[in-house]
This record gives C-alpha cells, sequence and structure tokens, in this order.
C-alpha cells in the first residue's frame, strides 16, 4: 500500500500557483476525515428523504404504463403507432437514438476523463455512469419494440440457424446489436467494478444484518488489502481503456443507420462524428438535470463543487459548439451539393417545411443555450445550469425527431409525401421510458452509495498531498515508497 | 355531417386494428396487453396446426387440384355484357380477366369487372329469402306467384301486375318478358337505372329518324372530340375505346384527343387541348362547333344552312378552343369522331350527330346500330310514369328485379314511400339494402358468376352467361323470377336459356350443341353483332336543336351541379365493395368518399377549401358534402358521384359519402341546371390516396418531361439520361448461365389512362388487403400498384401527369443492403424478390426506396376477413402476416409457373409471361418481358428514345421504364385550350 | 482485522466458494442455453421426424408397395403433373377393394365416406408451411425421386417423415441437385443407389436448370 509520509495540512493554507488554481474552485471543500466523510456520503443508504416514497411509486406507475403501451404494440401491432408510408420510423426511433445518445456521458466522464487524469469526474462519475446504464435500458428496448414481428429478435444475431441464411452484414442494424450489447456489458462491468469498494464499506457500516448480508454478497467479500487494491486499479483502468473507444465507436454505428441510407437528410457522411457529439452533448446535459437535485437534496457541496459545474458547462460549450458546427456543415453539403432534392430536403423542407417549428427550436436550443457558458458567473449559477440542462435534453430529443420525421415525410416523389401524426401509444412510450428511467435512478439513489466514496477520499488524499508538495514553481518532488 | 360517428359502425368489415381506435382499451384489455407487454421475449411458437387432407370422394372429370381452369363468361352492367375469362382454383373463382374475342373487352378488364369477384363473397350478401320478417322459401315463392295463384290477386290480365327492373340486353329475359305478356296482357314492365339516359335514344330518333346508338372506330380517328365525355373510362365500350385510341396512338402520334368536360375524367388528362367547361356551356360550345366547322368546310366545299355563330355566350378560353379544334376537325374531315356524352341533353346529341354528319365521319369513323337495351328509350324506361299509377293504386304486386330503385330512384319520386304502400312487393337483391327494407318478399340475387344467363354487348354481340360456383346463398336470377310469373318454375335457366336460343332461331343464336359449346367456350357467339346503318341527319333536327341550346344559353351566374357516376361505386351498385372503395379515384385519388368537386376560383369565392363542409341546394332540397377542390375543373359547375350516403344493409358502404339522389329530380336527373352553394363552417376529413399534386419541379426525372420546357419544344421527347458511372459494371443480360430470363416492364405514359383497373387487378392476383377510411387517411394503403397522379401549372388550366408506380426492380436496389436478416434480395433473373417469412419489419427498406411502393402490415389484416372472403384469395400468393413488408413482385408465381412449365416441356426458353396488371390494362400500355430477347417488345421500348428510368440519377437502375408522354407544342395563336 | 471478523461473522466459510460457484454457473448458462436451444432444433424430435402419425385407416405401405407392387403414381396420380400429389379419391380405393377386404373393419371409414359423401380425413405426414411453394410436378419431372423426401414408404407400417424438412436441408439439395437426381424411370423406385457412373442427374440440371436458380429465394418463397 502506498504510504505517503506527507504532514496533514489543511488544503488551501498553502498559495503556490498550482494551488491558487485549485483554490479558485477546489474539487473539495473542507473536507472532513475519512471516517466522517464515508459516513456523510454513505448516510443516505440508511434513511429514506420523504420525498423519496412517493417519487418512487409515481415512476413505478409510470413504468407500469410504459409496459401496458408495450402491450399494446405487441397486441395489436405497430399499427398502434401513428407511423405510416413514408414516415416508416417516428418516435420509437427517436427515443431510441436519444436514450444511446444519453447513455453516453457515463462512460465518457469514467473512461475518458479516467484517462486524462480529471480528477473531478471522481465525485460525480457513479451517478453518470447509473445514467448510462438505465439509458441504455431504455435504448435497447425500442429497437426489439419497434420490430414489426419482434418476436424475431434474434434473427438480427449471426448464429448458426437451421435456415441456412445469416443476417445481411451489410446492413448496419446487426452492427447495432453488436454495438450496443457489447456497451451495455461493459458499462454495466465498468460501473460493477468501482461499486464493489463502496459496497463493502456499506456492508461494513450498515445498521442491521440483514442489510449488511446483502450489501455483504454484492461486496464480492472485499477486504480493501493491499493486493485487493493493486488487482483494483489494474483492472479498473484496463476497462477505462476499453471502454473509451465504446464512446465514440457505438453512436458512430447508431448514425449509421441513418447515414447509410440513400434519403436526403440522412445520406450524408458527417454523421458520425456529429452523432457522438451530439450524444455527449445530451448526456452531460442530463448529468446536470441529475447531479444538481442530488447535490442539494443530499448536502454533496463538499464533494459536487462548483468546479464540477463549471467543467461540465465547459463541456457543453465546446459540444454545444461543435454541434453547431456540424448543422452548418449539413446544410452547407447540401447547397453546395447543388442536388435537387438535397436542396429541398435540408434547406426548403427543414426551414420552411411542416415540421419546420421543431427544426427552429431545436437549433435555438442546442445551438444559442450554450453559448451562455463563455460566462463564468452563469457556469457556476446553479438556476442556469439546471435549466439549460432541461432545454438542451430536450431540444437533443428535438433534433432525432427532425433528422428522422422531418427527412422522411417529404422524399422524392411528393406523391408519397404524407404527414406524420403520434398516438396515445407513442407519448406512452416516450413517457414511459423517462418513467422507467427515474424509477430506476430512484432506486440506485436509495440502496446504491451513488457518491464514489473510496475514489473521493483517495483524490482528496492526493490533492491533500499535491498541495502540501507543491513547492514555489509548481513542481511536484519525488514520492518516497 | 354525422358521419364521423358512424365511422366505428362503417368500419366493422376492416381488421379491428384499422378500424377501432386504439383510443379505447377496455379493463380487460389492459391486464392481457400487459401480460403481453412482459411476455415480449415469448413470442415465437413454431408449431404448426395439423390440417388434415381431404381427397375427393369422387374426383370430377377435368378438375385437378393445383391447376387453375379458366372459364368465359360475361359480367352484365347497366344490361351491356362485358366479355371475360375467370380463374377458378378447385372451384372457387380466384380472378377475373378480360376475354380477348369479346368486342367490349378485347382481353382488358375494368375496375369494376375485377373488383365483382370480391361482390361474389361479399359476407353481407343477403342470406336467406324471407316474406315480411319470417324466412321463406323458394317454392313457397313459385307458389305463391304462379299463374294460378297470382292471377287471383292482380286479375287474369294482370292489370295489378308491374315489374321493375334495370334496363337489360338478355334475349332470354326479354322472351320471358314477352311469355310474362302472353300470361298476363296487361301487366306492365318498366326498365330503371339511376345512370340510365335516353338523351341519344331521343336525338336519334328525331335527328336520323330511328332509335339508334353510334358506334366508333377510333383506329381510324385522326382527331377525336369528346363533348363531356369520358369516353376512355366510362361507359359500356370504354375498354375497347381506350384500346383503340391506344392503337391508334402508337400508330399515329399526331392523333389528337379534344376534350371540354366540366370536371376533370381520365379522357380529359389525356387530351392534348382540354378545356374546363360547365354543363350548359358545353352545349353551347357544340353549336360553336357545328357552325365553326361548316364555315371551315366551305373551303372543302361541304356547306350547309346553318351560319350564325352562337359563340357569343362563350368565353374567350372556349372561344379560342373551337376555334383550334373546329380547324383541326376540318383539317381531318372524314377521320375524326365527335363524342358526347351520356349526361348532355338530346340537343348536343343532334348537334353531335349533325358534326360527324358533316365531317363526313358517318359511314368511315362513326355509324349506327340499334340499341343494345330492350325498348331502349322507350316510355317504359321512364320511372316517374309507374310511380304515378302505383301512387294512384290499382297496382297490387310489383315485381323489383334487382338495382336497387329504392336507392336510386331521384327524390322527387319518392319511391320508398310509393313502394312501402303497394301491397305485395317482390324483391330480387343480393344485398338487404334500402329497397329490400320496403318490400314484402326479399329473394336473395344470385351473383352472374353464379348464374345461367346472357347479354348483349353495346354493339348487340351476345354472350352467355355460365356458373363457375353454385349459388353461396340460394341466389336466384330475374329470368328465373320472371319464369315462374310466366308459369314455368320448374325450368332450370340453363334449360330456359337453350328454349330461349333454339326459338330465336335464325337471330344469331346458336342453334345446334356444337354452336352452343362454342359460344360457352369463346364467350362470345359469332357474328351477332348488329348491322351497321349510316344514316344522314335531318337539317330541320339539327336547326331546332340550336334553337334550343341557344334559348338555354350557358349558366353563368348560378351554379350547376353534375351528378357523375363514381369510379368506384357506380351508381351504388358497388358500394359494398371494398376493393372500389379503397380504389382511389383516378383524377382527384378521392378514397372511402364522395365529394363536391369544384375549381379553386370557385372555392376561394365560396371562402371554402378542401374537407370544408358545404351546403349543396337544389330548389328545396339540400345536401352537405365535404369540398374537394380539383384544378381543371370548370368553375360555375360542381360534379358529385353517386352511389354514396347508402343507408341499407351494406356493412362497408353504410354511412361513406352522401346520398346525391337526394339532389336529383326526374326532371333534371342528371345535371342540376340552377343549384346554390353555401358554407356551414363545418369540416369533414376526406380520404385522399394522395395529399401532394404538385410535382415541385421535378418532372424531369419523376415522369420525363419538364413542364415548362415541352411547352416551346415541338416534341416533348428529351434525351435519356446515361445509366451512372460505376465501379462495378452490371453483366449484361445474355441467355446463357443463371438467369436465362432477364425480366423488366415498360409503361407507356403516352396512352395510360389512370383508369386504375391494373390496381384492383393486382389486388386481387395478390391478396392485397384492405386498410379501411382510417387506413388511407393515416397513409397506410396496402395497393402494390399506385397510380400518382400529378396537377401542376395554373389551376384554371394544369398539367395533368398520371404514373403508375410500383416496385422498380432496381438492379441496385437501395432496399437490399439496409435490409438487416436479407428479407430482401435480388433474384438472379432481375427480381428484386420479398421474403415474407424472413421478414422481421424494421421498415428500413421502405425508408430508403426512393419510390416509396413498399407496403407495411401494420395490423393482420388478413387475420379477421370473413370466410367467404377467404375463398377469393389467390393460393399461389403467400399470405402476408402482421408485421411484415410486401410489394410488388413482377406476379413472381405468374413467372415461376411459366418457367416450370417450359422446363417439364423441355422448352429451353421461358414461355410468356403476363402480368395481372399487364393483363388488364385496356390500352396495354403496360409491357413486361425479358430483356434477354432482343425481339421481345420490351427489349424493343426499352430502347425507345421516349423511355426513361424515374429518378434515373439516383443510380438505381430500375428495371421498369416509363415512356415519356408525347405532348404538343404550344400553338401560340390560341390561348385558351392551351396544348397539354 | 476489524473487516475480517466482520465478514466471518456475515457469512459461513463456504460463502466464497459458493459465490464463486454462482457467478461460474451464471456465466456457463450464458453460453449454454442458447447452445443447447440450437442443438434442440436440430434433432428429430424438434423436426418431428419418426413421430407416427395416427390415420383413419390403418393403411399399409408395405402391402400396396412391397406386396402388390403398386406404383406411387397410382394412387398420388398428380404427382408428375401439379404442385401437389393428391391422394387417392374414395372411389379410386373403393375401384380395387370393391371385392377385397370392403367388408372389414379397417374399411369402415372408406364405407362411411361412400355413404355419406364425406371425404376421408387423412392426417398430414410430410407437412411444409404454407409460405412454402413445393411443387411435386417439377421436382418428380426433374429426377427427384420420391424417396429422396419421403423415404422408404415401402417399408412403412404407417407412413412417417423421415427427413428434417429444415430449409437448410432443402438448399442442400438446391445448392447442388445433380448427385441427388435420379433418372426418370427411377423416380418411384424405392432403394436406388446412386451408381457412380450414372450421370443422368447432372445431365437433367444440365438441361434447363439454367433457366433460373434453384437457390433464389422465390424458387420457394412468393
Amino acid at each position: 500500500m502506498t504510504t505517503i509520509s506527507a504532514p496533514r495540512s489543511d488544503p488551501g493554507s498553502n498559495g503556490s500557483r498550482a494551488h491558487a488554481q485549485l483554490e479558485r474552485y477546489p474539487i473539495m471543500r473542507e473536507l472532513p476525515d475519512d471516517g466522517t466523510l464515508t459516513t456523510q456520503l454513505l448516510a443516505p443508504l440508511w434513511t429514506s428523504h420523504p420525498a423519496w416514497k412517493w417519487l418512487f411509486m409515481a415512476s413505478g406507475a409510470l413504468s407500469l404504463w410504459f409496459l401496458f403501451a408495450m402491450g399494446v404494440t405487441f397486441a395489436r401491432g405497430i399499427g398502434a403507432w401513428g407511423n405510416n408510408i413514408p414516415v416508416a420510423w417516428a418516435y420509437a426511433i427517436t427515443d431510441f437514438v436519444w436514450w444511446i445518445g444519453i447513455g453516453h456521458a457515463g462512460t465518457f466522464i469514467s473512461a475518458f476523463l479516467l484517462l486524462l487524469h480529471q480528477r473531478w469526474r471522481a465525485s460525480i462519475n457513479r451517478l453518470a455512469e447509473a445514467m448510462t446504464l438505465f439509458a441504455l435500458v431504455n435504448a435497447s428496448l425500442f429497437p426489439i419494440l419497434h420490430l414489426g414481428r419482434p418476436w424475431f429478435f434474434y434473427w438480427l444475431v449471426p448464429y448458426p440457424a437451421t435456415m441456412g441464411v445469416w443476417p445481411n452484414f451489410k446492413s448496419s442494424l446487426p452492427w447495432d446489436v453488436a454495438a450496443i450489447s457489447t456497451y451495455f456489458t461493459v458499462s454495466l462491468l465498468f460501473w460493477y467494478l468501482g461499486l464493489v469498494p463502496d459496497l463493502a464499506a456499506a456492508r461494513d457500516r450498515a445498521p442491521g444484518r440483514t442489510r449488511r448480508r446483502v450489501y455483504g454478497v454484492f461486496a464480492l467479500g472485499w477486504h480493501g488489502s493491499g493486493t485487493e487494491w493493486r488487482h483494483y486499479r489494474v483492472a479498473y483502468t484496463l476497462l477505462a481503456g476499453l471502454a473509451t473507444p465504446l464512446v465514440v465507436s457505438v453512436h458512430s454505428i447508431v448514425s449509421l443507420d441513418f447515414a447509410i441510407a440513400q434519403l436526403p437528410g440522412w445520406h450524408s457522411t458527417i454523421f458520425p462524428p456529429y452523432f457522438v457529439v451530439g450524444a455527449i452533448y445530451s448526456g452531460f446535459a442530463m448529468v446536470l438535470m441529475l447531479v444538481l437535485p442530488v447535490r442539494h437534496v443530499f448536502r454533496l457541496h463538499n464533494v459536487i463543487t462548483r468546479r464540477h459545474l463549471d467543467h461540465i458547462a465547459l463541456l457543453l460549450l465546446v459540444t454545444g459548439s461543435l454541434l453547431a458546427y456540424s448543422y452548418l456543415c449539413e446544410a452547407f453539403g447540401a447547397w453546395y451539393s447543388g442536388d435537387l432534392f438535397e436542396r429541398y430536403t435540408m434547406l426548403t423542407a427543414r426551414t420552411r417545411g411542416p415540421y419546420a417549428v421543431f427544426f427552429w427550436i431545436m437549433t435555438a436550443v442546442n445551438v444559442l443555450t450554450p453559448q451562455l457558458f463563455w460566462w463564468t458567473r452563469l457556469r457556476t449559477n446553479v438556476v442556469v445550469l439546471f435549466v439549460v440542462g432541461v432545454m438542451i435534453w430536450i431540444g437533443m430529443w428535438l433534433e432525432r425527431f427532425v433528422i428522422i420525421v422531418a427527412s422522411l415525410n417529404r422524399d422524392f416523389l411528393p406523391s408519397s409525401w404524407h404527414l406524420y401524426a403520434p398516438t396515445w401509444v407513442d407519448w406512452s412510450l416516450l413517457a414511459g421510458s423517462i418513467g422507467l428511467f427515474s424509477f430506476l435512478f430512484l432506486a440506485f439513489l436509495r440502496w446504491v452509495p451513488f457518491v464514489p466514496v473510496s475514489e473521493v477520499k483517495r483524490e482528496q488524499r492526493e490533492i491533500a498531498f499535491e498541495s502540501a508538495y507543491v513547492d514555489r514553481d509548481g513542481a511536484m518532488p519525488e514520492v518516497t515508497r | 355531417m354525422s358521419r364521423r360517428v358512424e365511422q366505428p359502425e362503417v368500419n366493422l368489415e376492416f381488421p379491428p386494428g384499422a378500424a377501432d381506435p386504439p383510443e379505447w382499451v377496455s379493463r380487460r384489455d389492459f391486464l392481457t396487453l400487459l401480460g403481453a407487454g412482459a411476455a415480449m421475449a415469448a413470442g415465437a411458437c413454431m408449431r404448426r396446426p395439423d390440417k388434415p387432407i381431404l381427397p375427393y370422394v369422387e374426383a370430377p372429370a377435368d378438375v385437378v387440384p393445383g391447376m387453375p381452369l379458366y372459364y368465359a363468361t360475361a359480367m352484365p352492367l347497366d344490361g351491356y355484357a362485358t366479355g371475360v375469362l375467370v380463374r377458378s382454383n378447385t372451384g372457387r373463382p380466384t380472378k377475373i380477366e378480360g376475354n380477348p374475342d369479346h368486342p367490349a373487352s378485347l382481353g382488358a378488364s375494368g375496375a369494376l369487372e375485377q373488383a365483382s369477384l370480391l361482390e361474389l363473397y361479399d359476407p353481407h350478401r343477403a342470406e336467406a329469402m324471407r316474406v315480411g320478417r319470417r324466412r321463406a322459401t323458394w317454392d313457397a315463392f313459385a307458389a305463391a306467384f304462379a299463374p294460378a295463384a297470382l292471377s287471383r290477386r292482380v286479375g287474369a290480365r294482370g292489370a295489378g301486375l308491374r315489374v321493375l327492373m334495370p334496363p337489360t340486353t338478355s334475349p332470354l329475359t326479354a322472351s320471358l318478358l314477352g311469355r310474362l305478356g302472353e300470361a298476363y296482357p296487361d301487366a306492365r314492365t318498366h326498365f330503371f337505372a339511376p345512370l340510365a339516359s335516353s338523351a341519344r335514344i331521343a336525338a336519334a330518333r328525331t335527328s336520323l329518324g330511328a332509335a339508334l346508338v353510334p358506334q366508333y372506330d377510333f383506329r381510324a380517328a385522326d382527331v377525336v372530340v369528346a363533348l363531356d365525355a369520358d369516353i376512355l373510362a366510362t361507359g359500356p365500350f370504354h375498354l375497347r375505346y381506350a384500346r383503340e385510341w391506344a392503337d391508334r396512338r402508337r400508330a399515329s402520334p399526331s392523333a389528337q384527343l379534344h376534350v371540354a368536360e366540366p370536371t376533370p375524367s381520365p379522357t380529359g388528362t389525356l387530351a392534348a387541348r382540354r378545356l374546363g367547361a360547365t354543363w350548359s356551356a358545353v352545349a353551347a360550345i357544340a353549336t360553336a362547333l357545328v357552325d365553326a366547322v361548316h364555315r371551315d368546310a366551305r373551303s372543302t366545299g361541304r356547306v350547309s344552312g346553318t351560319t350564325d355563330a352562337s359563340g357569343g355566350a362563350l368565353t374567350p378560353d372556349a372561344r379560342a378552343w373551337v376555334a383550334a379544334v373546329a380547324a383541326d376537325l376540318a383539317a381531318h374531315a372524314g377521320h375524326s369522331i365527335v363524342v358526347c356524352g351520356e349526361r348532355q341533353p338530346s340537343d348536343v346529341h343532334v348537334l353531335t350527330n349533325a358534326l360527324n354528319d358533316a365531317l363526313g365521319n358517318v359511314g368511315t369513323t362513326v355509324w349506327y346500330t340499334p340499341p343494345a337495351v330492350l325498348n331502349d328509350g322507350g316510355p317504359d324506361h321512364d320511372l316517374s310514369a309507374l310511380a304515378t299509377e302505383l301512387r294512384t293504386g290499382g297496382v297490387d304486386t310489383l315485381v323489383i328485379l334487382d338495382g336497387n330503385p329504392c336507392y336510386g330512384a331521384p327524390s322527387d319520386i319518392e319511391l320508398s314511400r310509393v313502394v312501402g304502400a303497394v301491397h305485395n312487393t317482390v324483391y330480387l337483391g343480393a344485398y338487404d339494402d334500402e329497397t329490400a327494407r320496403v318490400s314484402t318478399w326479399h329473394l336473395p340475387a344470385a351473383h352472374y358468376l353464379e348464374s345461367w344467363g346472357d347479354a348483349r354487348a353495346y354493339d348487340g354481340t351476345t354472350s352467355v352467361i355460365q356458373p363457375l360456383i353454385a349459388p353461396l346463398h340460394g341466389g336466384r336470377t330475374a329470368d328465373e323470377v320472371l319464369a315462374v310469373l310466366a308459369g314455368q318454375p320448374n325450368n332450370s335457366t340453363h334449360d330456359l336459356l337453350r328454349d330461349a336460343w333454339n326459338s330465336a332461331r335464325g337471330q344469331g343464336a346458336p342453334t345446334t350443341e356444337s354452336d352452343w359449346s362454342e359460344a360457352l367456350r369463346r364467350g362470345v357467339v359469332a357474328g351477332s353483332a348488329f348491322a351497321r346503318a349510316t344514316p344522314a341527319v335531318r337539317g330541320d333536327a339539327v336547326a331546332q336543336a340550336r334553337a334550343t341550346v341557344a334559348a338555354r344559353g350557358v349558366a353563368r351566374e348560378q351554379i350547376e351541379i353534375g351528378f357523375v357516376p363514381s369510379h368506384a361505386v357506380h351508381d351504388g351498385r358497388f358500394a359494398d365493395n371494398g376493393w372500389l372503395q379503397e380504389l382511389p379515384d383516378p383524377v382527384t385519388k378521392l378514397t372511402w368518399d364522395n365529394a363536391a368537386l369544384m375549381a379553386p376560383a370557385m372555392a376561394s369565392r365560396l371562402g371554402v377549401a378542401t374537407n370544408d363542409v358545404v351546403k349543396l341546394q337544389v330548389g328545396d332540397r339540400a345536401l352537405d358534402t365535404p369540398v374537394l377542390v380539383v384544378p381543371g375543373h370548370a368553375d360555375g359547375a360542381v360534379a358529385l358521384a353517386m352511389g354514396y350516403g347508402r343507408q341499407g344493409g351494406e356493412a362497408v358502404a353504410r354511412g361513406v359519402g352522401v346520398n346525391a339522389n337526394a339532389l336529383r329530380t326526374s326532371q333534371a336527373p342528371h345535371v342540376a341546371p340552377s343549384a346554390a352553394v353555401s358554407r356551414t363552417g363545418r369540416s369533414h376529413e376526406l380520404a385522399l390516396a394522395q395529399t401532394h399534386w404538385a410535382i415541385e419541379g421535378r418532372g424531369s426525372s419523376i415522369v420525363g418531361e419538364d413542364g415548362e420546357a415541352q411547352r416551346s419544344t415541338a416534341s416533348s421527347v428529351q434525351p435519356r439520361k446515361r445509366r451512372p458511372l460505376t465501379l462495378y459494371e452490371p453483366k449484361p443480360p445474355s441467355r446463357d448461365g443463371f438467369g436465362a430470363d432477364q425480366w423488366a416492364m415498360v409503361i407507356d405514359l403516352d396512352v395510360c389512362t389512370g383508369c386504375s383497373a391494373c390496381v384492383v387487378a393486382c389486388q386481387a392476383e395478390n391478396n392485397i388487403p384492405v386498410v379501411g377510411k382510417d387506413g388511407v387517411m393515416k397513409s397506410r394503403e396496402m395497393h402494390w400498384l399506385r397510380i400518382d397522379r400529378y396537377i401542376d401549372g395554373p389551376p384554371d388550366d394544369p398539367r395533368f401527369e398520371t404514373q403508375p408506380m410500383l416496385c422498380q426492380h432496381c438492379e441496385k436496389a437501395p432496399c437490399e443492403y439496409v435490409c438487416p436478416v436479407n428479407a430482401t434480395v435480388h433474384s438472379e433473373d432481375g427480381l428484386n424478390e420479398m421474403v415474407y417469412n424472413r421478414c422481421v419489419g424494421t421498415r428500413f427498406c421502405s425508408n430508403n426506396c426512393p419510390y416509396k411502393v413498399r407496403r407495411f402490415n401494420w395490423f393482420d389484416y388478413n387475420g379477421e376477413i370473413a370466410e367467404t372472403e377467404r375463398m377469393a384469395k389467390n393460393p399461389e400468393v403467400t399470405i402476408r402476416a402482421r408485421g411484415v413488408m410486401e410489394k410488388c413482385t413482377f406476379c413472381v408465381q405468374r413467372i415461376r409457373d411459366a418457367q416450370m412449365a417450359s422446363r417439364l416441356a423441355g422448352d429451353p426458353a421461358t414461355g410468356p409471361v403476363v402480368t395481372a396488371c399487364q393483363q388488364s390494362c385496356p390500352t396495354q400500355a403496360i409491357v413486361f418481358g425479358s430483356l434477354t430477347d432482343p425481339e421481345s417488345e420490351v427489349s424493343r421500348q426499352f430502347g425507345d428514345p421516349r423511355s426513361f428510368s424515374a429518378l434515373d440519377e439516383l443510380g438505381t437502375v430500375p428495371r421498369v421504364r416509363y415512356l415519356a408522354r408525347r405532348r404538343e407544342a404550344d400553338s401560340s395563336d390560341s390561348s385558351g385550350g392551351r396544348a397539354r | 482485522m476489524h473487516i475480517t471478523c466482520e465478514v466471518a461473522a456475515l457469512f459461513s466459510a463456504r460463502a466464497t466458494t459458493i459465490a464463486r460457484g454462482v457467478i461460474i454457473a451464471g456465466l456457463t448458462l450464458i453460453v449454454l442455453i442458447p447452445a443447447m436451444a440450437m442443438g434442440w432444433v436440430r434433432t428429430p424430435w424438434a423436426r418431428g421426424e419418426h413421430h407416427t402419425v395416427v390415420q383413419p385407416i390403418a393403411f399399409d405401405h408395405r402391402i400396396h408397395v412391397t406386396g402388390l407392387r403398386i406404383d406411387c403414381r397410382y394412387c398420388h396420380a398428380d404427382a408428375e403433373r401439379t404442385a401437389s400429389a393428391g391422394l387417392p379419391s374414395t372411389k379410386k380405393c373403393v375401384a380395387c377393394h370393391s371385392q377385397t377386404w370392403m367388408s372389414t373393419s379397417v374399411m369402415a371409414p372408406i364405407r362411411r365416406s361412400l355413404e355419406t359423401g364425406r371425404p376421408i380425413a387423412w392426417a398430414r405426414v410430410t407437412q411444409l408451411p404454407d409460405f412454402v411453394y413445393f411443387d411435386h410436378a417439377i421436382h418428380v419431372g426433374r429426377g427427384v425421386g420420391c424417396e429422396t423426401c419421403h423415404g422408404r414408404v415401402d417399408r412403412m407400417a404407417t407412413a412417417e417423415q423421415v427427413v428434417p424438412l429444415t430449409m437448410s436441408w432443402c438448399l442442400d439439395c438446391h445448392r447442388n441437385p445433380g448427385p441427388r437426381l435420379r433418372p426418370l424411370t427411377e423416380i418411384t423406385t424405392m432403394g436406388y443407389t446412386h451408381s457412380p457412373s450414372d450421370t443422368s442427374g447432372v445431365r437433367l440440371v444440365g438441361q434447363g436448370d439454367r433457366i433460373r436458380r434453384l437457390t433464389d429465394c422465390t424458387a420457394c418463397h412468393r
């Protein structure tokens, strides 16, 4: 075990530049000693917030409604939706892409930022990963739900069938299956691995034998011995390395569901980067929506500081601007191609067509709102952050809707142009998926340590160590082991 | 309009999902559905039900299970026969096709003929004979109406007996009526059909001196002028006319069609010069044409007395049209035809006869024959006479033989009430319809596919009607009922037929056994057509007619309402036919409704738009009707289709559309001269199969001609784009190696009328379900072959584009590479295959199809249909389940059968394959075949300079090509009636 | 120290072993269940092979084929002409049986059928899904023997399915028919052995299989 023979100096007392850096928005503020900190962070597991029960029941009811809407779809057929020819894909696929996109922030935070040594990730990564998982649960439901004959969904998987027929590997849909299932598996493992030490902590502090046993089972008998920690770090980093390319690959592949088609509005080479950026964008928007209330309710201001909010806001600013650039490229490409149909879809139908209002809302929300974050004060203003988060969350759903429906409803032959209107089932599936997400997330908040206790403690140690040892030039001396 | 409420009722006959809105979910549903939701994974139970095999007890002579047989028979419509060949699979009629030997068919079959198959299997047909409320038997009826019994009621001379039936051409019926006359000298027979008009006969009587009807030979015509006449898509001989006109166009592209019509018709959309003119204006135009032609004819030496130009009443556009058309006519005197429509008064028919006479067409392109219809135009064709008789009493027994007159009669006659008052009424009808409900006796009528009989075509050619199946519901024919009345109830119709024909010796009826079997086999009696007559026109009659028309003048302020036959339900006879109700109107694409069609200008004056409900008023009669605004419609005219707003027992028909008969009177049964239209502020959503008519400047890549450009160029033929560059050079079609056939299709837009016969033919051949009005409004029609309609340009005088759109069987199909499960792939012989049993329904293929010709089974459309309807299904085509994609297969079942046959015969080349659409096409606009045979018609037309691929620039390399329409240069001298 | 005794208090000594077992078992199941499913559908039970079908009449093919040397096509007359081979009409049975066996109880259904005019409901032995358009005429006409799909009927007391009838089984032949075909004279022969010298099959293929590829989906699915 690495022993740091450092005098416990109160962070902030030392006035170095590097330290001043951290000083402005420290990653953690006036943290107590490990024991108290652990108690603080695990406290939510033992006591239930009064509002929790009602929220939990509400979201549970909504999830049941989700199940019912699915039942209608399976019993009656896709006809229960508003889909038609030409608009054969609509809400379900919009929801699918939307949830997949949201599911990107988690792994991005935990894997990407881990590899990049972004310490601030520590306090929020568990929340983000949980969000990812629950988003993926929804995302993986919709494609199956969307099939005309869902009971044959396994035909998309390459397996030796007695029919002697294989999936069509030229189509991007079988790639989807592979991409999403891989992503889900890795995210789950990654999340669980990170949990183990905290589960052990929970096991050790749980009041009552039953809880201790339950947490004990999931803690897999974690002792916190040096060996365990060493293996743990290696495994964790490896998984991070494995997950990182997935962040890019999954949504690239999802984007190909559209890009390989020759439909104006889909047929575009910029889709993969465009979709990945959009995904991370929407993901962080939702992280904000989740982190801010949690931080407020559970008084986590000392572990989730303004520093985190500031960074998330900056990420939104960057991804938002990239997205704006993609929008621009799309439109320009259409114009520059000189193609009659491309131009009509991108320049006429989008801006003046039947769904123009959604297009303009989407553009306004996704392009303009993040620009607020050029101002530091807004970056750390909780209210602004939350509002913007919600707006982007909706804006990104609209983006997918516009891409899918507004492209399909007016394609090549004007004779086949037709509008799309969702039915109550379409709405129920959308609302229900949000319900299911909330249900799972609330359960997570209640029974799982949602702030990575061990990591926070580790980061705290390192920060303390650094701030103690940083010399005038901000260089760090050898650590003696 | 309170039809909203009736909607669910209307939809009962459609798959539940399609019909009942998902909005309602019973509490019990809730749990089951919840369960279904939970049990999402557990779906596939692969065990198939064990169906037993039932061999014949005694195998019939020529029936081999799995081998279809074809029989020739004829379908009577408004009395006139159209010859058909009917396919029978082990005793079930499953498909109706044209009879090449029949003059009215020439091998083609219209939408109505095709769809009459579904009528046979209609689950709503009356199934039991009844008297009052009680069930009755045929014997009971025969006993009650045998002369012995009946004469006690109606008197020995039958003074109290009246028979009412639709106009008939049947020699058998004629002879039976004769016998009835012998049995009851004082009994009277009346003929009525809502659409029938005696104007033509009346005109012939006055101007030609005899009851004659005009016959035409379009193959010899260089100029055809149709005055309010949809010659190519409606009428007893329209299949023949369309074919002849198409042949003429193919032979000499300079042949011209000029149309003046109130409401756009398929014929109008093909016109070189089309003029939107109200009904009264058409009459004035006829007069103007007479004058102009005479003036033009002076130079050619043919002069006549009439000189005054009555063109004064006409608009500038109309005058220009008349001038141009008259010049054209005069230039082709002797090789032109002027046709006048049924709805025009007799005077206009007189003028038309005069025109043909003056142009010297009579004898070359036009001649006359006696009418095929019994006593056509006679006094006994006047319903009001009968009505007055019934009102005054004295009629004890009224026998109505089909035709549902109580629905179709003009409202002022109030026939339902009058008939209800008669003590003893017998109705022979297929449905428990409006007439059945006021009749004492109701006898189920046999479908023509269930009955023996005979009928004449428009030119008099006689056909034997032979049954393909025993009556499903014990139906009887009019002849059988007449036989009972005439006192010979025990003879089967077959015997009656033979007797009648033997007695009609020497009138072209077959007498020998061989003649008879030959007539049955060929479907026509050789040489039974009427002799031609070429009488001269009486000048005084013409002058008289001109005077009347001039006196009547042209309606300026008041609005005219014309009552036109529905493209789908005709006069209401086919109202219960789902195929037809869902068949989009050839011009407006309207389904499941009728509407007040009007010009954009008129609509804007009224401040209404499509879907707004207006109140139509004729005198004190009013009718609320949704509006459908149609470019090219004559301003001041409103067209309303008949046959809707049914209140009878036909579940499909009930509540669909409004009843135009409510506005018709016996004085003005076809056109209400002065009507009023006012807005109601209400609205009713119409189900349009196509919601966007403008072509958005994509004409050159879709229909192969760019609107504006054509106007200036002499010919519309453009240099065709070449196949796009590709890395993978396609292997040229060759006779050796796999795929010795390379299937392809060419559709000639120059002769396509958009009549939609192919759409129904495809539906019948390929087991395509009906989705109901809701389905159409959600754009979920299942038609594999649809007719795209583009209406572009100035709203008063637009360009009409017609384009049959079906799977293009692209050599580089966008649908194929996106299917995740290989459910749609390419066959070696160039078919884009759709494998239903492999499809999981991602619908990606449809998204990626630029032609949007793929159809998805949103619900289990085929699961819910009635047992009888199942009998209509073609056993050679898979019944698609819910959740799978489907589309045109080029009738692959026919291709594979042909290939297997040729292989069994040891024939290296595949025999000819005819697709269902191709077979039905009246103009033979559809050509199908293999490209590997350089001699084949399809190969030839692929090379035609007019041939092009739709959306060529996408590089899909379709196997369906179109021949661009030939349009003539804009004769800049005339502003109106621009060349289209 | 403190922690370990906690665990000890919480779980028995075997806890770790059990946990490991559970994890390993779980992982194996994830692999095993699909594997077993794929295996099962390849078994005769899953395909309904050799599953005795109860017929209304105890018709014994052995007697008629082996004993009386009746050609398959006498009863299944349409096999050469149409898609379905067809079953004999009651009259056809009677044609031979009017004298023999007619009075026996075995023949009761035939007598009933004659009296009532109702057909005999034979149970289906070889069943294909409705979306498969199998055509007897073309197969028989191109040298596919009855035996190839129906097995040694001459040895069956009651007819039963003897081939998998899975799509891949059909494809095996459709991909390479040559070796499996026989001279047209041998179609109904039972126990026909392909002599290596016999090239008739290959010739049959050569003669016109070029008209279309047998592996096109629409060869069987329409």
